[in-house]
């Protein structure tokens, strides 16, 4: 059996983050992200931090997945941290960090007197400020990437989709094809995952063939791929086209459609979405 | 009333007209099956029924509708309903309650009318309680019986099902047509398309397409009893043609291997999906398999026993997570010593040419290339002149089926796995793939096919072998197949865990 191909990471559960309308979930973590842009200085983002680590529990996902997501940016954090705290030109140009700093807007807590740089070898050192800056890059970073994990997290890729698109129904009036890009949605949660699958179909059995893809260099790598991308794509099209008519069959044309589901609004719901929403929107204008 | 008025049909470009004044109807309620060899025009008639596509001349016309008037389109495409050959590209929704009611949504229904024949579609198929799944995870028998229920919810008089089994197992065929018997009692008129005799016993009505002309139409027994006419239609092949079959579900004996020929051994191997993870799973739990030069073996088993995972690893394109593969001359299995044929072959063509196509493989393994292509084309019954400089793409379904065989016989494997090989294909497809794995095997090859049908398949080979929830069986013939397999020369054995099926 070929295993369905994971999509999402979805983590099942009845804590009270999973029963939040997905759509209010959206609109807090959208005001999280706000916030985590706009606020200055430590109070906010440490705010935050507390408050999404508060969310976590209350959600009982395991930190050990959140910490999961960050494998993949590992080296953009580091080399985040070090871009800020290593220096070539220790000794000299005193003034510059802290201008620097200012021009950031972030403003570092009183640490006394922390000197501008330290010299390591000659030129090359750290500044300690740097580091502190460093560290509040980083930090920002990985709360940005743990909402937007707690969000799928907590809810399916569907309910996920069914909020997009319920988010979106307003814009019809403007004449934004909100129908058509709903449809798109959920085609795209139902082919990804079989595109992916189909792709890794074909790379096998052109590995029966004795191709090899790990060899040699970018060129030689790149055109290793031709063979998998071309049949990849003729199949995506001869898809396609089998799937416009199974839509046409169905009468699909985008509009004049009826919905089975409908989205009931829980006054808790409401009440929490739009608190939380204010709240984030708040912290970020005035922290 | 579903009537085909003298349909002349040619796609642009083509030479060939795909079909040619065809005239028939389906009457309101009536089974009417429609049979046909690959390449006949059987999807174009099933695309026409529904103004998917508008014939070039003649017209189709549904309940006293036009189905080629924009006014009335609407209504002819919810009084008849498509369902095509692969469920994937026919499922829209992410949930199986959305994609029930895709189509009554589009409609313009109210919610209860679209919540009532949601509810009743999914009852009529067998998928209640199925709702809130991801059509992704469903079987292939549960994603064609959804796609049944996404048509049934327009509440159509008439269904138009093509070729709705051939991409399923046994299990998905007979889910399949337990729907389709459904749909029957509740009295929609449906034209079945296949080219599957087995299905056209019970029909009101038989039709039988044959390259783009309707040849025959009428009461099934006429037909079926006639053996010269099903091969005149090309529905079946002369018995002259393929090796006779002997008595059912036995498989024929097999001279002792030749000693010197190395055979492909998998000792106890094992493999497990993610493991480590919670969600791990165990596809193989220690199978054992023996393919002598010249021997025939045929796995069959349910979908997810690990026949693919099997297959694989028996290729050595997957590394099992314990256990050993090698030859029995003490050399590995490497890409290209091991041919692999996977189900739908065709998909993995790619060249400009056909000929660009079959070389892939001995380039890659840098063999002597010279006269392959030509050699290689003529095993699979294609001549070399003709074909040797064609795009894969122009060519029809059987003839792309045949190039991805030819592909992998280009590398001169000892051995060959063939996963369904005659998937999909018609009664001479199926002939010539038959025909050249005898040739094989009388050649030396140590072949190893992977079925569902069983039927067709075991009275061929020389092992039958089942795979079970991931570990493999002798299949019938009691403990004596077993050690005969055993005492022939260890042609193939599946010791380890001999829990002969049927038996104990
Ligand atoms: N999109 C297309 N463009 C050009 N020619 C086509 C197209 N689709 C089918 N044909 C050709 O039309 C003829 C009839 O094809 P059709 O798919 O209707 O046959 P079929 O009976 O359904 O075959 P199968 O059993 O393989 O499904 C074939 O010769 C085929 O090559
Ligand atoms: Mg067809």
């Amino acid at each position: 059996m070929a295993l369905a191909v994971p999509f999402g990471q979805y983590v099942p559960g009845t804590s009270a983050v999973h029963r939040l309308d997905a759509r209010f979930k959206l609109l807090i973590v959208t005001s999280f992200v706000f916030a985590l842009f706009m606020v200055d200085g430590w109070t906010g983002l440490l705010l935050c931090a507390v408050l999404l680590l508060g969310a976590y529990l209350l959600a009982r996902i395991p930190l050990k997945l959140a910490l999961r997501g960050f494998k993949p940016i590992l080296v953009i954090l580091i080399f985040t941290f070090l871009a800020n705290t290593l220096t070539l030109s220790a000794g000299g140009d005193a003034g510059a960090l802290t201008s620097d700093l200012a021009a950031t807007g972030l403003v570092a807590p009183n640490f006394g007197a922390l000197p501008d740089s330290i010299a390591l070898i000659g030129s090359f050192g750290i500044k300690p400020l740097g580091a502190l800056r460093g560290l509040y890059f980083v930090l920002r970073i990985l709360l940005l990437i743990s909402i937007t994990s707690l969000l799928t997290f907590t809810s399916s890729v569907v309910a996920l989709s069914d909020a997009l698109t319920a988010l979106m129904r307003p814009l019809a009036v403007l004449r934004v094809p909100t129908e058509d890009i709903a449809t798109m949605f959920s085609i795209a949660l139902r082919f990804i995952p079989l595109t992916a699958e189909e792709a890794e179909k074909i790379m096998v059995a052109q590995s029966a063939r004795a191709a090899v893809f790990d060899k040699g260099g970018l060129i030689k790598r790149a055109r290793a791929w031709v063979p998998v991308m071309i049949p990849l794509f003729v199949n995506l099209f001869r898809r396609a086209d089998e799937l416009a008519a199974a839509m046409e069959t169905r009468c699909y044309t985008g509009r004049g459609r009826t919905h089975l589901k409908v989205y009931v609004l829980k006054v808790s719901d409401l009440v929490i979405g739009c608190c939380g929403a204010l709240f984030f929107v708040a912290a970020g204008i005035f922290l | 009333m579903l009537s085909f008025q003298e349909i002349g049909f040619r796609y642009t470009g083509a030479e060939e007209p795909a079909l040619v004044d065809v005239s028939f109807a389906v009457e309101p309620g009536a089974y009417v099956v429609l049979l046909g060899a690959n390449g006949s025009g059987k999807s174009t008639l099933a695309r026409l029924a529904n103004a998917l596509l508008l014939p070039d001349t003649g017209h189709v016309e549904v309940d006293g509708l036009r189905a080629d008037e924009r006014a009335t389109l609407r209504t002819v495409r919810g009084l008849v309903g498509v369902v095509a050959q692969d469920p994937d590209n026919q499922i829209i929704s992410a949930t199986v309650l959305d994609d029930a009611a895709f189509g009554p949504e589009n409609l313009g229904l109210p919610r209860d009318e679209i919540t009532r024949r949601c509810a009743e579609a999914l009852a009529t198929v067998g998928l209640l309680g199925f709702e809130e799944r991801d059509p992704n995870t469903l079987s292939g028998g549960e994603k064609q019986r959804l796609v049944i229920a996404g048509v049934l919810a327009m509440d159509p008089s008439y269904l138009v099902l093509d070729e709705p089994t051939s991409m399923l197992d046994s299990e998905g065929r007979a889910e399949v047509l337990a729907a389709i018997n459904a749909l029957r009692a509740r009295g929609h008129g449906i034209l079945h398309i296949t080219h599957d005799l087995d299905y056209a016993h019970d029909a009101d009505k038989l039709l039988v397409l044959q390259a783009g002309r309707l040849v025959f139409e009428g009461a099934p027994d006429t037909l079926l009893q006639d053996e010269e006419k099903l091969i005149a239609y090309a529905l079946q092949v002369g018995s002259g043609d393929v090796t006779p079959r002997q008595s059912p579900c036995q498989p024929r004996p097999l001279a002792p291997p030749d000693p010197s020929l190395p055979s492909l051994l998998l000792r106890d191997v094992a493999y497990t999906y993610s493991a480590g993870a919670s969600f791990a799973h165990d596809a193989l739990k220690g199978a054992d398999l023996t393919v002598a030069a010249g021997s025939y073996t045929l796995i069959s088993g349910h979908t997810g026993s690990g026949k693919s995972t099997l297959l694989r690893i028996a290729a050595g394109l997957l590394v099992p997570t314990s256990g050993t593969t090698g030859f029995s001359d003490g050399s590995a299995v490497t890409p290209g010593t091991v041919g692999i044929v996977f189900q739908h072959p065709e998909v993995q063509l790619f060249a400009q040419t056909v000929g660009e196509d079959i070389l892939f493989g001995p380039r890659n393994l840098k063999m002597d290339t010279t006269g392959i292509v030509d050699s290689v084309l003529a095993a699979v019954g294609l001549e070399p002149r003709r074909f040797a400089q064609r795009s894969p793409f122009t060519l029809s379904g059987g003839e792309m089926r045949r190039v991805a065989i030819a592909s992998i016989l280009a590398m001169r494997s000892r051995f060959l796995l063939l996963d369904e090989p005659t998937a999909g294909l018609d009664a001479q497809g199926r002939a010539f793939v038959h025909r050249l794995i005898d040739e094989l095997v009388r050649q030396g090859t140590g072949v190893v096919v992977v079925s569902h049908d069983l039927s067709e398949f075991v009275s061929r080979a020389h092992v039958h072998l089942l795979l079970q929830k991931g570990r493999l069986y002798v299949a019938g013939g009691g403990a004596g197949a077993g050690s005969t397999a055993k005492a022939g020369g260890s042609a193939v054995s599946a010791t380890g865990h001999l829990h002969v099926a049927g038996g104990a």
